[in-house]
């Protein structure tokens, strides 16, 4: 418990909202889910602490402007998407950060800008530099451009890549489950949350199989990739569920919800 | 069926209080979506996002680092979008955005890529809004010569004609891709000038586009 009791300190924090987080299961958008997630992370920042957020949904979005039934599968179709939505994700979340003046800044990269070291330093100057300015940067893949070579493929992996880049100290994946569990909860009646992960062991691996709803890339074997690249910077990470965007606040009172993968110990034991 | 990129220069959609014009970005979408209704593809290539973001931030100046100069591109881009979607849901016109850097344009396989998703949106008569991607990235697209990022789009495109919006409400020059020829002209124009070009009337196959002698000169002496 003493890693939870640490979370109250965490000051530069990147949350990564998943797809099915925002949208309804048909691709429709959740705005009540986004204007409450929106208030929550207005509220983290002006308690003085900086937040950075990576959002996914551009495809789904851009897929329910055009009345599309489902999420296209050809790689030019969800380009295409990800254009169209991208322009009204953003929209979206600045109409809601607007209701708290709270400015937003856009910043969509490929895989090179994170892992190419000159365009590194040029990347994470301009996040250094807008969360300096209070500005809360809101991060996507930029899909449209993305080709195989330089996609993170997943903004689980990308949200993990940021919070090194950016040294943040927490990283909080919201998406639809609460947390790793100790066999599939949707089938295993018996299945039950694990709540603190203190290495990335072969068990912790195969727990984390399986796949997350049609509109989502992610599930729970990327968010293991998260936590290796986590534990790797010594950044802490914390998965929960979104239904209740304000599980953030539980999550930094140090309360125990989700699962907190925490790697003090492990980079203690390194030093 | 012909391609047009139009290439708006902020500048041209403020008001004299240096804030974005409503009443002149309705005048552009507009135009473009009756372009669009009338069976035509229709491309914009924008800049702005510096600007916009400073504006929003309060700043007096624009910003003179590199680094601020991307921190104000990254909150001005949100802003860019949004008042062109604005402007365009007024004719129920979708837009999206596609943000481009150099390697886009330079790597093969990412130059088909953007060629690519450029068509499909295209082919949903979606108006691709093309900005630099400045936030992570500030070298300028710019391959030979100082060639501009609204000719690169067109060429990449196989657009048959330029139209470059200028600073004189309703006013825009037209760069004609297949004669080479410059002409200004006001909205009625350049929607004549789109009607020219049906298909099969004397219009060239997209590989032997040109924008020959006084097309370039133009567009790099008018850059930004």
């Amino acid at each position: 418990m003493k890693a939870r009791n640490n979370l109250y300190n965490k000051q530069r924090i990147v949350i990564k909202i998943g797809t099915s987080s925002l949208t309804f299961s048909n691709g429709k958008l959740n705005f009540q889910r986004i204007e409450k997630l929106v208030k929550v992370l207005y509220e983290v920042q002006s308690a003085g602490k900086q937040v950075i957020l990576v959002s996914s949904g551009a495809v789904a979005v851009g897929s329910g402007r055009l009345g599309l039934e489902k999420k296209p599968e050809n790689v030019v179709d969800k380009q295409a998407m990800a254009a169209l939505g991208q322009a009204e994700l953003i929209r979206i979340y600045q109409k809601f950060f607007d209701e708290h003046s709270q400015l937003v800044a856009q910043v969509l990269i490929t895989k090179d800008a994170i892992t190419l070291s000159d365009r590194r330093k040029t990347a994470k100057d301009a996040l250094l530099a807008i969360i300096g300015m209070h500005v809360i940067p809101i991060i996507n893949e930029n899909d449209t451009v993305a080709t195989e070579e330089i996609e993170f493929g997943d903004n689980d992996t990308l949200s993990a890549y940021v919070a090194d880049l950016v040294d943040a100290d927490l990283l909080v994946l919201l998406s639809d489950i609460d947390g790793l569990f100790s066999a599939d909860p949707r089938k295993d009646p018996d299945a039950r949350i694990i709540h603190e992960v203190y290495d990335i062991t072969p068990e912790v691996e195969a727990l984390a199989s399986g796949k997350g709803s049609s509109f989502s890339t992610g599930g729970m074997a990327t968010k293991i990739s998260a936590a290796k690249i986590c534990m790797e910077s010594g950044i802490d990470m914390v998965i929960a569920n979104s239904v209740n965007p304000a599980v953030i606040h539980d999550i930094l009172r140090g309360e125990e919800v989700g699962t907190l993968f925490s790697f003090g110990a492990f980079t203690e034991m390194k030093a | 069926m012909i391609k047009a990129v139009f290439r708006i220069e902020i500048a041209t959609l403020l008001g004299e209080d240096n804030l974005i014009d409503l009443r002149k970005v309705g005048r552009l979408a507009m135009l473009c979506t009756q372009i669009i209704n009338a069976g035509h593809k229709v491309i914009i290539v924008s800049s702005g996002a510096i600007v916009l973001g400073s504006v929003r931030q309060g700043l007096s100046v624009l910003p003179g680092s590199h680094t601020a100069k991307q921190a104000a591109a990254a909150v001005g881009m949100a802003e860019l979008i949004r008042v062109y979607q604005q402007a365009f849901d007024e004719f129920k016109q979708l837009v999206a955005q596609v943000l481009l850097i150099n390697d886009d344009f330079v790597v093969p396989k990412r130059r088909s890529n953007a060629t690519n998703t450029l068509n499909k949106l295209m082919q949903h008569n979606i108006i691709p809004v093309i900005n630099e991607n400045d936030s992570v990235s500030l070298e300028d697209i710019v391959l030979g010569d100082n060639y501009p990022l609204a000719l690169h789009v067109a060429q990449l495109t196989g657009a048959q004609m330029i139209v470059v919006k200028t600073g004189q409400e309703g006013q825009y020059i037209i760069l004609n891709g297949m004669t080479g020829r410059v002409t200004e002209s006001d909205e009625e124009g350049v929607i004549q000038a789109t009607e020219m070009y049906k298909e099969g009337e004397g219009s060239l196959p997209a590989d032997r586009m040109k924008y020959p002698g006084n097309v370039n000169d133009f567009m790099t002496e008018n850059q930004a």
